[in-house]
């Protein structure tokens, strides 16, 4: 049984705002020195599965650094291995981007024929969880299905974010809406992980039409496929999270960085290691007046703060005096001495200047300019800003990659401000 | 200049006790994530020189399966790279290898096959951040046959180091292997560059089993051997006490050895493992900690290899403690050496009291205070420990009598 693994990765992820500005969303950094695809490779890896097309679009330069040949997840091989795909001009019909991930599976149809694997497996890039996909791939076999959906159940108030399917005894999927506004139709979510027997894929997604289109696996693919095809849920129970939003990206960082209480992520687990790129950096060093708790904090990291329930990806360097608490700080940021950073997520290469206060009072205005993204007291700081010395910045408060410290007006930013 | 780099690392280290029980002395951990091998290995890659020949002879496993293909130093190449040489048997060639220009005379046939016409020799068990192009341009500007690389030791320390005396040309008119006495201070680092010809001329005399003891002594005046001084930081690990200190050294505020050098990195073969995670009641300062130790107690002036467990309660303290050792709850580790995989038990204390009495099997190598414990060692719970208190690879439960060790004893 051969096995192709698609993993789709060309997603804007605005909801991430500055985070994914420079990068696609599964190359944005996670629990440290992790990068958010590095989960669904590395389930590929550990469940056996070598030969795997990642999918690309929206800004794959970082995506494409990190994974490289495949190295770090023993993915250069002669047979099979990484492939990264790019979209491409061809015939007329192929002048589009990509529409949507129905349509871009489409146009790799050719790549995938010419692999002529016998199951498809389609993944989402962006989803932080450990899933061995072995079991669900027997599911799949002895359903004899067609289309086999990864299924698991969510809370009530959450099914409009969500896929949500009914099913029968024998868990056929029955009815299938995306992401419905009413709350009865069950709590039943996909996942967005899919296995399709090729034949049956090839053949679907090159029926749309202009009047039923094959654009989206989800809006279109699935719910075409429920009459006329064997399409089955498959339940998974784990922990699985879509990191999409700044606030589920910043509460399962955080999560990490406390105690095991079973119901987290376990990164220390010899039997599902999550493989990654890692530069060669030297230990973490703790100066003698650091204080560190509650924390994760990656190589090369020098402390000489206090550090307080917080992810620190690799390089990040804390000041003496300087105080990190409830953040997560992106490789090689620098805090300088006395500076206060609370809730906040900063991003790669940042410099917070000697006594800076960021995350700064009870203020909780949403942000104005996207007061549906930024409005739960989270401070985002993107890449390469300079932020000056001596500043206290609000909560929600957006600042802009790359910002100079001559693009700060005064000395306080206020809450639900955009540098 | 065709350059080969061959690296001493087959000597057997006896002064290091339980851990060169278990491997050579290059593969001994260092720095939390590196071994002191990484450190000649980078240096090799940082200086441009892609042609290294590791020469190993006791208990080489730990060693290759660390170095493999060279990867981590960009050393897998179809062009030079690093090989890992092991003794064997030919006509002619029957016993163990008797000392380093014993070593590389076992290898010449190699030097010949590579057609290089400078052979760089370094011993495997230094800790440095060391250029070699500068003393390469130096050996040919010079034209010497011979290059040794020489720093300045305090007048007490002569007594460790081959000891040269220079003239005003830079060219070496005496050398005397570890005098107890000397006026002169340059010392020897076991760096030695050679011209290929000149190499394999001295080396056809049989008696030249050592190139400091043997080779250097004899060809002082027969050929044109220059010193090159080098300055910087430069340590040679091989006691224990010497061991403890250096990687002490690196918890300063600004270490002699700077590891955190992007001009200059130490590369090392990592296996992929989480973040530190540091739990809510930890107290953390002053340390090295390397990814995958998860640190729930207290932990001051330590450096710690990756994947190290400190439980709730238990402190560590003034120790180097290897990979994958667990020091459960409120267990006591204080300035002590620590190998990998070690199980210290509930409660258990190393370094107990306040005698400090030297080892009685081995008072020469372990004098100073410290103790230290094998590799997968296993100290029941509740077991105190005294200090110079030697710990065997391995032990467990039932090797321990008492649950008191007194200082300078062994098990």
């Amino acid at each position: 049984m051969q096995t192709l693994a698609v993993l789709m990765a060309g997603g804007a992820g605005t909801r991430l705002t500055v985070l994914s500005d420079k990068r696609s969303k599964p190359a944005v950094p996670f629990a440290g020195k992790y990068r958010i695809i590095d989960f669904t490779l590395s389930n590929c890896v550990n469940s056996g599965i070598y030969d795997v097309a990642v999918l690309t679009q929206y800004r794959p330069h970082s995506l494409n650094t990190h994974i490289g040949i495949g190295k770090p997840w023993d993915l250069d091989r002669q047979r099979g291995g990484v492939h990264l795909r790019q979209p491409y001009q061809g015939s007329s019909a192929d002048l589009d981007w990509y529409r949507g991930t129905a349509d871009a599976v489409y146009r790799n149809l050719d790549f995938i024929q010419e692999k002529n694997p016998d199951l498809v497996l389609i993944l989402s890039g962006d989803h932080i969880y450990k899933m061995d996909y072995r079991p669900m791939l027997t599911y799949h076999r002895e359903k004899g299905a067609d289309l086999t959906v990864g299924v698991m159940e969510v809370p009530l108030e959450e099914t409009d974010r969500f896929g949500i399917m009914t099913v029968n005894r024998n868990m056929r999927i029955t009815e299938f809406h995306e992401k419905p506004k009413e709350r009865d139709k069950g709590t039943l979510a996909s996942m967005g992980i899919y296995i399709f027997d090729t034949d049956i894929l090839v053949q679907r997604l090159s029926e749309g039409r202009p009047e039923s289109p094959r654009i989206d696996f989800g809006k279109d693919v699935i719910p075409s496929m429920i009459a006329q095809d064997k399409v089955y849920a498959y339940p998974f129970e784990g922990y699985w999270v879509d990191v999409g939003t700044i606030q589920s990206f910043w509460e399962t960082n955080l999560a990490l960085s406390g105690a095991d209480d079973g119901n987290t992520l376990k990164l220390h687990d010899p039997d599902w290691v999550i493989h990654t790129r890692s530069e060669e950096r030297p230990p973490v060093k703790l100066g003698p007046q650091a204080q560190v708790i509650n924390s994760l904090i990656s190589n090369g990291c020098v402390i000489r703060g206090r550090v307080e329930n917080s992810v620190l990806s690799p390089g990040v360097y804390v000041s003496p005096g300087a105080v990190v608490r409830d953040s997560v700080l992106i490789n090689d940021t620098w805090i300088g001495p006395g500076a206060i950073i609370d809730r906040a997520i900063i991003d790669e290469n940042v410099v917070i200047g000697a006594g800076t206060k960021l995350g700064y009072g009870e203020d909780m205005t949403p942000n104005q300019a996207m007061p549906d993204r930024l409005n739960t007291g989270i401070t985002v700081v993107g890449s390469g800003a300079h932020i000056p010395g001596g500043l206290t910045i609000g909560r929600n408060v957006l600042i802009n990659c790359d910002r100079l410290e001559s693009d700060f007006p005064g000395a306080e930013i206020p809450s639900g401000e955009t540098v | 200049m065709n350059t080969l780099v061959m690296v001493m690392a087959g000597g057997a280290s006896e002064d290091l006790s339980v851990l060169t029980a278990v491997r050579a002395e290059p593969a001994i951990p260092f720095g939390g994530k590196f071994r002191i091998i990484d450190f000649p290995l980078s240096n090799c890659v940082n200086s441009d020189l892609f042609n290294v020949a590791l020469l190993t002879q006791y208990m080489p496993r730990s060693l290759n399966d660390h170095v493999g293909v060279g990867k981590p130093w960009d050393l897998d190449r179809s062009v030079g790279g690093v090989r890992l040489f092991q003794p064997y048997l030919g006509p002619g060639q029957s016993g163990w290898q008797r000392g380093t220009a014993d070593a590389v005379r076992y290898n010449l046939d190699f030097m010949e096959e590579q057609r290089v016409d400078t052979v760089l020799i370094l011993a495997g068990d230094h800790i440095y951040k060391m250029d070699y192009r500068p003393m390469l341009n130096f050996h040919q500007q010079m034209r010497a046959d011979a290059t040794l690389a020489v720093r300045r030791v305090s007048p007490f320390e002569t007594h460790r180091f081959g000891i040269v005396s220079v003239d005003g040309e830079r060219r070496v008119t005496g050398f005397k292997e570890k005098p107890r006495r000397s006026r002169e201070t340059l010392a020897s680092m076991g760096i030695y560059v050679f011209r290929a010809e000149a190499l394999k001329e001295i080396l056809a005399d049989q008696t030249l089993n050592d190139f400091g003891r043997d080779v250097l002594p004899a060809i002082l005046h027969t050929h044109k051997v220059g010193a090159y001084t080098f300055e910087g930081y430069w340590a040679d690990v091989g006691t224990l006490q010497a061991y403890w200190e250096s990687n002490m050294a690196l918890l300063a505020e600004t270490p002699a050895l700077d590891l955190y050098d992007s001009q200059w990195i130490i590369h090392t073969r990592s296996e992929e493992q989480p973040p530190v995670q540091i739990g809510p009641n930890a107290w953390v300062g002053g340390n090295l900690l390397s990814n995958g130790c998860i640190i729930e107690g207290v932990v001051e002036r330590s450096v710690l290899s990756p994947g190290v467990r400190v439980a709730a309660g238990a402190a560590v303290r003034d120790s180097v403690i290897m990979n994958d050792t667990v020091i459960e709850a409120n267990a006591k580790v204080e300035r002590a050496i620590i190998d990998k995989e070690v199980q210290i038990g509930e409660g258990a204390e190393i370094c107990y009291g306040v005698d400090n009495v030297p080892n009685r099997h081995f008072p020469e190598r372990l004098n100073t205070g410290l103790s230290v414990v094998g590799k997968r060692a296993r100290i029941p719970a509740g077991v105190r420990i005294g200090h110079n208190a030697i710990i065997n690879p391995g032990v467990d439960e039932s090797h321990f009598n008492a649950d008191f060790v007194p200082s300078g004893e062994m098990v």
